[in-house]
Order: structure tokens, then C-alpha cells, then sequence
């Protein structure tokens, strides 16, 4: 079985908006629409009663979990909304009755209704560039390199990101297809500093690591 | 959410029907009601054919319907089957009525059939909306509400069309009396569990959002009061208090035209009120955005 999903270091992320303004770019996303966004949580006490500069503060970006049992799928009357063999949840707009059920249904508030074509959008995971072998382009473009695409099922070994190449003569494919995983770009985290928003029977896919800091949300 | 009017209209409306259509076939199960039969049974297939297009308004894309409808976890799946199988009862149980002597008379089995698909319908309905994701709407007190609508608004509107074509309107007051009652208590109790719901949601603490400056941070608490009034002031009050008043005192003078409509009349306005209330609460579990 494959999941993909975005695992994001929620330490490195500096809330830069890069991965909002690269998904808007790469997918036409409307205005108004956003399948990725970035929330500031934060700043809030390390402690009660703490005051600054005993205080904290996080970035999180958030858009579709491409959950394990997502709910969006199950009431979908149509079947335009569908779990792919790769674990992503995507939206069949032909299908689509813009019936508006599965943004109801999703715990997140992550799936649009686009008011032109009359049908709900959101994150694709970027499909149309993962099926070419390339990274979504939030993933992509992320300033920090704090958010690393790969197969859950497969493990943490899997995630990467885009790599850096140093080398003068480089050409333009070998910097494009240039990746460092995970393990190697991050600092090592504990399975307890890996967490999810807040899961209502869906299984979300994708984690966040947070280290030295409370997890705000619930699980 | 933003209020879905087609919707707030469509659950209306189906309530209506359907406690309609079931009060008429309970009284025809007991021999009662006969001069009623068919102008109920004909304003009962109004209101659900003007819910099913009322319905039609909140879709984007209603032609699609038939392209791939029909994956039955879906609540709307769901709906359809049991509006086809509600409709496929109705037709029979107008076949039936009009085939015997009097052309009012219903075979027993049917009335309860016809009374457990009613209420099977607005069940399956409000199941539909049932989700983990919205906590003010994960009740299954939400689904009792929904019958309890039925429970008033259909024997009052049968006890006026009742006294409007000279029937005895006797047998209609018992269940109007008990079904504005269960509306009643089921309004208290989801009301309760509505404002109950503000403690429901996911707490990140101080946020801010910077695609949205000016918003400021949602509050469910806050929220949660400000719906309060329309809640126990239209829901509860007007559409589960008035009712029962009303069911009790047309009941008491057996004069149905005015407190009947009276009855009707406050339990739509409770019903659209709470429904309101419904969406203004129905705010996802991770609510920030």
C-alpha cells in the first residue's frame, strides 16, 4: 500500500507563506480559495501564568490530509470524491454536483467550493507534478525546507525535499531532481513529537513534528 | 457555516410532509379522518415536491445528478432512496384509497407502513448531517429534533384540514396534544446540547491567521451565546412551547382552524429558527480558518 503525505518540521517552518503563494500559483487556486494556509498558533504561555518572554510560538501550515478514512469520501453522493491507490483523496470535478457535503464533512475547512465551475476544490497533492516524478510544489518552494513529501507506508525514509547541489556545472535536471531526506535535514525528533490536527475517526495522513514546544489542538 | 437556505428549507419541508402524510395514515389505521384523505394526502406530496426543489436550488450542478449518483454511505444517497421508497408508498396507499368503497379507506398494514416510512425519511435526513466533524451537528438528538418536528407539524395541519372538510376532528387531538409535546421536549434537548456544544472544539490558545489580517480569532463560546436568544426565544419557545399550547387549547375547544394554524405556524418558525442556529454553530472541529 502506498500514503503519500507532507510531513512538515514545524521548528524549521518560518511562516513564510512561500508553500500558500507557490500552491495559488501552481494550481490556479482561486482568490478567496485556499487549498494550502498557513495559521500563526501562538504566542501562548510555556506555562501557566508565564508571561513574556515565557511564551511560545508555532507556524502550521494546513490544507487537505489526504486522511486514511476520509469522511469527504464517504458522503459524497456521486463518487466524485474518491481515496486514489497512492492514498490521496481526489475530487473528480466532472462528478462533482457541488453539493457542498464533503466540506461539511471535512474536520478541517479545507475544501472550497469554486464558484466559477461550481465545484469543490482543494489540495491535490500536486498529482499532475508527483506523477512526473517531481514534489508538490509547496514541498518545493518552502522556505525553510521544513516540509518533506513521501510514503508514510514506507516509512520515515522516504520523505525528502528538494536538495541542494553545489556544484558550478550542475545542469538545470540534475538541481531540479536534487532531493535530501528527511532524517538528514531535520534535527532527530521522538515518535511523541510527531502529531496530527485534531482526528475525529478520519486518520489524518499527513504529521507535524514539534519539539520543545505544546502541541495546541488537541489530537 | 454560512446559512444553506435551500436546505434550511428542504428539512423543512420534508418534516412537514412527512408528519403529515404519517398523522393521516395513523388516523386511516383507526377508520378516522375519511373526508381528509386525499386533500392531506395531496398537500403532504405539495410540501415534499416543493422540498425536492428547494433541495435542487443548493446544487451547483443538479444535472449531474444521475452521473454516478448513487454511493449509498452518502447521506444524500440515502435521502433519495428513502424519498423514492416514502413516494413508492404514497402512490400505493393512493391507489389503495381511491380503489375502496368509500375512497378514503386504507388497509391497515399500509397506514403503518406508510407511518414507519414517514418517520424512516426524517430520520434518514437529519442523519445525514450527522457529522464528526461538526460537533454541534453530531447529535442523534439532532435526528429526534427533526421527528419532532414531524410530531407537531403534521397532526396540527391534519386537525385544520380536518375541521376545514367536516370531519370529526376528535381522534386528531390526542396526537396533536403527544406530538407537540415530543416537539417540545426535543427542542429543549437539543437546544441543551447546542449550547453545550461551544466546549466541543479544538483550542490552539492565541492565533492569528495572516491571510485573513482583519478577522478576528473565533470564539465558539462567544458565538454559541449569540445564538442563544434565536435558540430559546424562536426554537424553543415559540416553536416548542407555542405548539403545545395551542395543540392543548384546540384540542380543549375542539376548534382547529385558528389554534391548528397557530400551531403550524409557530413550529415552522421554530424549526427555520433552530436551523438556523444549526448552521450558525456549524463550525468545524479545527475552527480557525
Amino acid at each position: 500500500m502506498t500514503q503519500y503525505a507532507i510531513i512538515t518540521d514545524l521548528n524549521k517552518c518560518v511562516g513564510c507563506l512561500a508553500c500558500s503563494v507557490a500552491c495559488k500559483s501552481a494550481n490556479s487556486v482561486p482568490v478567496g480559495s485556499f487549498w494550502n494556509k498557513v495559521l500563526r498558533i501562538g504566542p501562548n504561555p510555556r506555562y501557566e501564568g508565564a508571561v513574556l518572554p515565557d511564551v511560545e510560538m508555532y507556524f502550521l501550515p494546513v490544507g487537505c490530509q489526504h486522511c486514511a478514512d476520509p469522511e469527504c469520501v464517504r458522503v459524497c453522493p456521486t463518487g466524485a470524491s474518491r481515496k486514489l491507490e497512492d492514498g490521496t483523496v481526489q475530487i473528480d470535478k466532472s462528478k462533482c454536483i457541488g453539493c457542498q457535503f464533503c466540506a461539511m464533512a471535512c474536520p478541517y475547512n479545507v475544501r472550497y467550493l469554486n464558484e466559477e465551475e461550481g465545484v469543490v476544490e482543494k489540495c491535490t497533492l500536486c498529482e499532475q507534478k508527483v506523477a512526473q516524478g517531481e514534489l508538490p510544489q509547496c514541498v518545493a518552494q518552502c522556505g525553510a525546507r521544513a516540509r518533506f513529501f513521501g510514503d508514510l507506508d514506507a516509512g520515515y525514509d522516504s520523505f525528502v525535499a528538494p536538495g541542494r547541489v553545489l556544484d558550478y556545472e550542475a545542469t538545470y535536471e540534475q538541481v531540479h531532481d536534487a532531493r535530501v531526506p528527511m532524517l538528514q535535514a531535520v534535527q532527530e525528533f521522538a515518535d511523541d513529537q510527531v502529531v496530527v490536527l485534531p482526528n475525529v475517526g478520519n486518520n489524518p495522513s499527513f504529521a507535524y513534528i514539534l519539539r520543545d514546544m505544546t502541541w495546541k489542538g488537541g489530537e | 457555516m454560512e446559512l444553506q437556505w435551500p436546505l434550511i428549507v428542504f428539512t423543512t419541508l420534508v418534516a412537514w410532509s412527512a408528519g403529515l402524510f404519517g398523522t393521516q395514515a395513523l388516523l386511516a389505521a383507526g377508520g378516522h379522518a375519511k373526508g381528509s384523505q386525499t386533500p392531506a394526502w395531496v398537500a403532504s406530496a405539495a410540501l415534499l415536491a416543493a422540498g425536492g426543489v428547494a433541495v435542487f436550488f443548493h446544487l451547483e450542478h443538479w444535472e449531474r445528478i444521475f452521473n454516478g449518483f448513487g454511493h449509498l454511505t452518502s447521506g444524500i444517497t440515502q435521502e433519495l432512496i428513502a424519498v423514492v421508497a416514502l413516494a413508492a408508498v404514497a402512490v400505493a396507499y393512493l391507489v389503495a384509497m381511491r380503489k375502496s368503497d368509500d375512497g378514503a379507506s386504507v388497509p391497515r398494514w399500509l397506514c403503518w407502513v406508510a407511518v414507519a416510512m414517514c418517520a424512516a425519511l426524517v430520520a434518514v435526513m437529519a442523519h445525514s448531517y450527522t457529522m464528526a466533524a461538526r460537533p454541534a451537528w453530531d447529535s442523534a438528538l439532532w435526528i429526534l429534533y427533526a421527528l419532532g418536528n414531524s410530531c407537531a407539524l403534521g397532526p396540527c395541519t391534519m386537525a385544520v384540514i380536518m375541521e376545514l372538510k367536516g370531519d370529526n376532528v376528535k381522534p386528531v387531538a390526542l396526537p396533536a396534544l403527544i406530538g407537540a409535546a415530543i416537539a417540545a421536549a426535543t427542542a429543549v434537548a437539543f437546544a441543551a446540547f447546542l449550547q453545550a456544544s461551544g466546549g466541543s472544539f479544538a483550542e490552539v490558545g492565541y492565533y492569528f491567521d495572516p491571510t485573513r489580517p482583519t478577522a478576528g480569532m473565533a470564539a465558539a463560546a462567544a458565538l454559541v451565546a449569540a445564538q442563544a436568544p434565536l435558540l430559546w426565544g424562536g426554537a424553543v419557545a415559540v416553536g416548542g412551547a407555542l405548539p403545545l399550547a395551542a395543540a392543548l387549547v384546540g384540542g380543549r375547544s375542539g376548534s382547529w382552524k385558528a389554534w391548528g394554524a397557530l400551531a403550524v405556524a409557530c413550529a415552522l418558525v421554530g424549526a427555520v429558527c433552530l436551523r438556523v442556529v444549526f448552521y450558525e454553530l456549524g463550525l468545524s472541529v479545527f475552527m480557525f480558518y
